[in-house]
């Protein structure tokens, strides 16, 4: 079940639709955050509030790829390799970040510290390549500033 | 002509609505206010302002259909999923000039009879949702925006609903879908938006540039505004450059500016002086064109004429170093992840040509795949619901068209030569 | 009018349909696989397309509506070009295992391809792999063949209401799954395996156990489970029955079918059925031939009818068996044996509130068009789930629902939480309270119509205000005015009543409160009926005070009429009740018994005393198609044919008098034929060629059913009062009973469950039911739980006055804190085994709400 704190959150958000159905992905996204990644409690804890059912729930959730369906790191590495950042270089990072952290697209670390997931356009292919660590954005990124970025995040 | 969109963006706390205030932000809106909305529905025709989110579609023809529309009550909806790759341009108005937008949305929605309004923006902009949120409070609380806009018993509520990574939701009724709690699957038209939209009632969906252009076409008039840029297609217009020229960015210049200059005056031409490969002027799934097909003038009505597309303007540029079966490649693989999975050509088709130029990318092409290619592309193109679909076909299409030789080498060297 | 041409043909339309529907119409084909006519358009799959001129895209027609003077084409060279395309998309991924896909032979796709020719193998990579899923009992699941058309899950979603599966993921990556991602915790209805076009979900029943093409024989009959009577199709092979599927256009279910009516089929094959008569030897029961098992009953009844006289002989017939069984059985006992002392489980609920509600506003009160539900601008439910009742009425609830119309209902209605109803929910034995606040809320806002006086002299002086209701019954004020003035508001309300109400104590003062409402808002009232042919029972004279055509015993006109038909007379004298029945065997006044397709000794309350009573009758025939404990009683036990092994009809809670038929062969007779068996050797003529004979004769006398044959009722069923004569106006005084009141608190109840997957014990001798619902379970609220430190699964002991059960608890969060729930479904795990009862003197209905139970944590 969601805490209170974030129930509450959740019935100022519904405010805003004319229903209820209308703050689902804004729900997924509270879930998620209360959960870790959107788990069968999640669901069933945004299918109670908002009376949406739980199976719907997760077909819409999993249309939407910036909802997490397992578990993951505390950091997520967002790494652009959509076609501006392609061609300066994102899959060196994308190998730089393999080879020197262990990260895999879609992986995590062992000691749970980043995930990485491979993202299509991130809207800064003017300073590419580019990337966002949780919701702070990196960009002009090169193997040493990605080093300097991580040791940011613990 | 000063700039209009990107105007005191320099300013580090041009967010601030002081500041906005301060540049001359919020003077229009009462001015338009003093209007009937049919007259500021009419101003927007004379300006000839015409959607910027890609398809170039006449504003003031939707919102007349909208407004006309009996239900209510109507809804105002922004489209800032800007995710046609290689589009940057919302994102400077939104995260530095967000009260251009929100005054450009009271304005609209008071010329549609619209009081709500949802400013859709892409999951990947979360500090974008930051600021539009604190923005649309201080609009609340200086009466910009509310119950009772400028005490004038007018009614106008914004909000901002965070997509969750979904280029789909970029296309009006994937949006609209997407914002009703659903998956963002484009729905069947007719009925038209404007008059079934979200939450089943008359809707207009907007892109973030055209609704800021709406202070300015107050400011200066219809028949003013539509004096800039070229005939067809007045007004400023965000151009985003990327690739590999000196000064990447977002400029906002004249709508028509020739694509040339764009890259080599305003840009500062190709970087380190490296010869120009290829051009794709438009966003990634707009046709590409190779570098003697440049010089044409950048706006919707023109582009198509020059075998593309002006979509949201963001132009790619690319110098020699680029394997263009790579670019291609990696388009359609952002294209297959994207489609929404609603028809079967684009469902299917994408993934087939995706895997088709994997294999020619990798060396592992087969005589025949490049006519394989096309017929695959052929049997998409048409035949799906919305333009994700043709958009791929075409991609392909486009591709082959002016770069054939380097597809054809691919699969005879059995291997990629930029690798 | 609207006219259009296609393929050079016009076409003139009423109104404006889409472009398929206008084709159609007219006999044009178009290839179309994600449209479906039971679901919301979805113009996915692309296959539709075709050319309109003036339009420079090619269009989906299934989308598209028509317009005046428009012109289109659907078979031209480019379109057959653009569907062969199409199909190869859909091919790329979908695995070449026709001869070993069950759908073979009956898939879409593979029509289609036929049709438009094969793809040329131009896709040179790796298929989209998913393995076949049996996580699921009854359902098989392969997503390699899914086409996308999301059928199934519009079908979930937006017909069943029951949500419980989706398309998961996106684009090429997408594929249906339940919640779970493996096994379906839904309603089972399978009406997703009835949409599917190609082998993706199919039903685990008939796996690889014939091709579509094998099976000749299709026979159209009757669900044999609920009230409803939905149309089925069974389909067989080598007399067995591979699978039951629904008929769209049918005129009860069209299209759709509920889990007992679809997998339910196979207790009709189950090696436990009863093959031979047998006769009691030495208290145990033998084999024996139909002639010693025939003459042994005739015997005996007669010696024991000249010994004690016919009133000490009694009949219990079958909600189960057709109408003509009936009617046979209720003559023999009338004429034969000379006794109204004949009646069935419809006394346990049924046949006293229709009863009590057709004494006040007329025959056929409660006999309402299913489908019109649907149309009600609200629903007020109260006395049991419908949706697990009787599933299909309760679809007609949802899609009320989904139009905009209101839900109401009275305590928790699982099957309906999804649907947004406004509920009240009083607390325990303060139902007759709120009913009365609702009564007075109504008569405050509507006043009273002044047309049936009676009814209003026991309404005038109600009068119950917002805030006793919310002090008496723990609902909150705001939320009663709320409920009433949603109901108030109604213009065309429907009242949908189960059996809980005559079941609980005041039964009978409740149903005048309800009858109350009725008549305040002018609604139509549904009852809901547990058994295929309840309604049937009833009108075929299964009652000891009616004759059939529902015509009271008590008229003497009436028994004229029937003496003179059967050329013997009737005893005036009302027969004894089933409970009577019990009670005479008990004081070992009842001598004989004879029982048709029943279980009383299950289906009764108290079961362990209706035991006990019934070892005191010297004789007891049984004929069923299992040996039940009743059976076990018994000293001649007939194996009777089932439902699907014969003809003739059953008459459903509409009244829709339906044609079952006969799917299966199998030796040996209907209930019917064994009875005018045993007749004969008494030397009494009941003889007839066949059902359909039967039929004639009481549609010669019955008033009901006056001229209605065999072949009009064959063409969907037909609705009595046919061209029979309604009985109106013999109205009796209203007379009701208060009940006791009862000071719950602190107490736990035993309450009767009534599940969607079950049925009396039928259903229990078919293995898939049983696979999705295989044990009988004691359902209470978390509270109740937590107190004994008991969690789902946990083992309890269940115990009232007449003994225990041990069973599994589940934990069910919407439940209140006073309820034990249990089903009487699973042999020797019956509720009725612990429920001792009272009988409500007005509806004579057994009160079962107050069996006050305890429950123990039993450690493994
Ligand atoms: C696949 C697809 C993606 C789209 N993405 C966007 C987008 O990210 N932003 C946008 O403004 N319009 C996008 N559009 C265009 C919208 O459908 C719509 O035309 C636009 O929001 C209308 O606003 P405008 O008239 O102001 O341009 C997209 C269209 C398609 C077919
Ligand atoms: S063309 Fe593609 S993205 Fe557009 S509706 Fe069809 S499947 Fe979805
Ligand atoms: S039937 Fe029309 S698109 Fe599928």
């Amino acid at each position: 079940m969601l805490n209170e704190a974030a129930v509450k959150e959740l019935n100022e958000i519904r405010q805003k639709y004319p229903n209820a159905r209308a703050a689902l992905l804004p729900a997924l996204y509270i879930a998620q955050r209360e959960f870790g990644h959107l788990s069968p409690e999640a669901y069933e804890a945004v299918s109670e509030i908002l009376g949406v059912p739980k199976a719907i729930a997760r077909g819409v959730a999993t249309f939407y790829v910036m909802y997490k369906h397992k578990p993951m790191g505390r950091n997520i590495v967002q790494l652009c390799t959509n076609v501006s950042c392609m061609i300066l270089g994102a899959e060196k990072l994308v190998d730089f970040l393999k080879n020197k952290h262990g990260l895999e697209p879609g992986g995590t670390t062992s000691d749970g510290r980043f995930s990485m997931v491979i993202m299509e356009c991130i809207g800064a292919c003017g300073t590419a390549p580019a990337m966002l660590v949780n919701d702070d954005f990196y960009e002009n990124l090169t193997e040493k500033y990605i080093e300097e970025i991580l040791g940011k995040y613990k | 002509m000063g700039k209009v969109l990107l105007k005191n963006i320099e300013n580090p706390d041009s967010a601030d609505i002081n500041e906005y205030k301060k540049a001359g932000g919020y003077s229009n809106l009462p001015k338009a206010l003093e209007k009937q909305p049919k007259e500021i529905i009419e101003e927007v025709k004379k300006a000839g302002l015409r959607g910027r989110g890609g398809a170039g579609f006449p504003v003031a023809m939707k919102w007349t259909f909208a407004s006309a529309d009996p239900k209510f009550p109507k809804y105002l909806l922004c489209n800032a999923d800007e995710g046609e790759p290689g589009t940057f341009k919302d994102r400077p108005i939104l995260e530095k000039n967000p009260h251009l937008l929100i005054e450009g949305m009271a304005i609209s929605g008071y010329a549609l009879g619209a009081e709500y309004g949802y400013i859709y923006l892409r999951g990947e902009y979360p500090e974008a949702k930051n600021i539009l949120n604190r923005a649309i409070k201080q609009a609340n609380d200086n009466g910009f925006l509310g119950d009772n806009i400028l005490g004038k018993g007018i009614k106008f509520h914004l909000a901002v609903h965070q997509g969750a990574g979904a280029y789909i939701c970029g296309e009006e009724t994937a949006l609209i879908e997407s914002l009703e709690g659903d998956k963002g699957q484009p729905r069947i038209k007719p009925p038209f938006p404007v008059n079934v939209g979200v939450f089943a009632k008359p809707t207009v969906v907007n892109n973030v540039e055209t609704l800021s252009n709406l202070p300015y076409i107050i400011e200066i008039g219809g028949d003013a505004y539509s004096k800039i840029g070229t005939p067809d297609c007045p007004g400023p217009k965000l151009y985003c450059v990327s690739g590999h020229v000196e000064k990447p960015g977002v400029y906002e210049l004249p709508m028509g500016t020739i694509l040339r200059d764009i890259i080599y005056t305003h840009c500062g031409g190709i970087k380190g002086g490296r010869k120009l490969k290829a051009v794709i002027p438009g966003g990634a799934t707009t046709p590409i064109l190779p570098p003697d097909k440049i010089d044409c003038p950048m706006d919707f009505v023109n582009m198509p004429k020059h075998g593309s597309m002006l979509g949201s303007g963001a132009v790619i540029v690319m110098d020699e170093s680029v394997c263009l079966v790579k670019v291609c490649y990696r388009i359609l693989k952002f294209l297959e992840h994207e489609s929404c999975g609603k028809c079967t050509p684009c469902r299917e088709g994408t993934g087939w040509l995706r895997s088709i130029l994997g294999r020619v990318e990798g060396g592992e092409g087969m005589e025949g795949d490049i006519d394989l290619m096309l017929s695959v592309s052929g049997n998409m193109m048409g035949k799906t619901f919305c333009p994700l679909g043709d958009g791929a076909a075409s991609v392909v299409q486009n591709f082959i068209k002016h770069f054939r030789p380097e597809f054809e080498e691919h699969i005879k060297n059995a291997k990629c030569r930029f690798k | 009018m609207i006219k259009v041409t296609i393929n050079g043909k016009e076409i003139e339309l009423e109104k404006p349909v889409t472009v398929l529907e206008a084709a159609r119409s007219a006999g044009i084909k178009i290839p179309t696989l994600c449209y479906h006519e039971q679901l919301e358009k979805y113009g996915g799959c692309r296959l539709c397309l075709v050319e309109v001129e003036k339009i420079p895209r090619l269009q989906t027609a299934c989308t598209l509506m028509v317009t005046d003077g428009m012109v289109v084409r659907t078979e031209t060279p480019q379109i057959a070009d653009v569907r062969r395309g199409i199909l190869e998309f859909l091919l790329i991924n979908h695995p070449l295992d026709c001869p070993y896909c069950d759908k073979a032979g009956e898939c879409e796709l593979q029509d289609l391809v036929e049709k438009y020719g094969p793809a040329k193998g131009r896709y040179k990579e790796k298929k989209r792999k998913a393995p076949e899923s049996l996580e699921d009992p009854v359902f098989v699941r392969n997503m390699e063949r899914c086409v996308m058309c999301t059928r199934c899950v519009r079908m979930c979603d937006g017909v069943q209401g029951a949500s419980a599966i989706a398309i998961i993921n996106r684009g090429g990556h997408s594929h249906m799954e339940p919640f779970s991602g493996g096994k379906y915790d839904c309603e089972y209805c399978g009406n997703c395996v009835s949409v599917c076009p190609v082998g993706a979900i199919m039903s685990r029943l008939h796996r690889h156990s014939y091709r579509p093409w094998q099976v000749k024989e299709k026979t159209e009959t009757i669900c044999p489970y609920c009230g409803v009577g939905c149309t089925v199709i069974a389909q067989v092979r080598d007399d067995s029955i591979k699978r039951v599927i629904p008929k769209i256009g049918s005129s009860v279910n069209n299209g759709m079918l509920c889990s007992r009516g679809r997998f339910g089929y196979e207790f009709v094959g189950s090696s436990e059925r009863l093959t031979s008569p047998m006769i009691k030897k030495n208290g145990v029961l033998e084999q024996a031939t139909w002639e010693e098992a025939i003459s042994l009953t005739a015997k005996r009844l007669g010696e024991i009818k000249n010994k004690y006289g016919g009133p000490s002989i009694a009949g219990i017939a079958s909600p189960r068996c057709t109408n003509e069984d009936n009617y046979v059985f209720q003559k023999f006992m009338r004429v034969a044996l000379g006794t109204n002392n004949i009646d069935s489980t419809a006394r346990t609920g049924y046949a006293g509130t229709q009863k009590f509600i057709e004494n006040i506003f007329g025959q056929g009160a409660t006999a309402n068009i299913i489908s019109g539900l649907s149309n009600s601008d609200s629903v007020l439910v109260i006395g049991g789930d419908p949706t697990a009742i009787n599933p299909i009425l309760g679809l007609q609830i949802r899609a009320c629902s989904r139009k905009g119309g209101n839900i109401l209902a009275i305590g928790h209605i699982k099957g309906l939480e999804k649907f947004n109803p406004v509920t009240v929910s009083p607390r325990f034995y303060t139902e007759t309270l709120l009913l009365e606040g609702i009564v007075s809320a109504l008569k405050n806002k509507k006043g009273l119509p002044g047309s049936i006086p009676a009814l209003e002299a026991k309404i005038k002086d109600i009068s119950t205000s917002a805030k006793e209701v919310e002090n008496g019954c723990g609902i909150a004020e705001k939320d009663f005015i709320r409920f009433t003035d949603t109901l108030s508001e109604s213009l065309t309300p429907s009242i949908v009543l189960g059996k809980d109400i005559a079941q609980s104590s005041g039964g009978s003062y409740k149903l005048m409160l309800i009858s109350a409402i009725n008549y305040l808002m002018n609604a139509r009232i549904y009852l809901l009926s547990e058994r295929a042919n309840e309604q049937g029972v009833l009108d075929m004279g299964c009652a000891p005070d009616l004759l059939p055509g529902y015509r009271p015993l008590s008229f003497a006109e009436f028994r004229k009429r029937y003496e003179n038909a059967w050329k013997s007379p009737i005893s005036e004298k009302p027969g004894l009740s089933i409970f009577e029945m019990v009670d005479s065997a008990k004081s070992n006044a009842l001598k004989a018994l004879y029982i048709m397709g029943e279980n009383p000794v299950f289906n009764l309350p108290n079961s362990k005393a209706v035991k006990a009573a019934l070892k005191n009758v010297e004789f007891i025939v049984v004929q069923d198609i299992f040996l039940t404990e009743t059976g076990k009683l018994a000293d001649v036990v007939f194996p009777a044919l089932s439902w699907a092994e014969k003809e003739g009809t059953f008459t459903n809670m509409e009244r829709r008098i339906q044609r079952l038929r006969k799917a299966v062969n199998r030796e040996g007779m209907e209930d019917w034929r064994i009875i005018s068996e045993v007749a004969k050797n008494m030397g009494v003529k009941l003889d007839y060629s066949g059902a359909e004979e039967i039929f004639q004769e009481i549609s010669r006398i019955s008033p009901l059913h006056r001229d209605l044959t065999y072949e009009e009722i064959g063409k969907g069923g037909a609705i009595y009062p046919y061209k029979g004569e309604p009985l109106r106006g013999v109205m009796e005084d209203i007379q009701m009973h208060k009940g006791s009141s009862v000071n719950p608190d602190g107490k736990l109840y035993l309450r009767l469950e009534r599940p969607l997957f079950h049925s009396g014990t039928l259903s229990t001798k078919a293995p898939a039911l049983v696979k999705i619902y295989p044990e009988a379970v004691a359902r209470v609220s978390p509270a109740v739980g937590e107190a004994l430190s008991l969690k789902s699964g946990d083992m309890a002991r269940v115990s009232t006055r007449t003994g225990s059960l041990e069973l599994p608890v589940n934990i069910d969060n919407k439940l209140d804190n006073l309820s034990v729930m249990l089903t009487n479904n699973f042999e020797d795990k019956g509720a009725f085994s612990l429920m001792e009862y009272t009988i409500d003197p007005v509806t004579k209905a057994p009160v079962i709400d107050a069996n006050e139970v305890k429950l123990e944590k039993v450690l493994a």
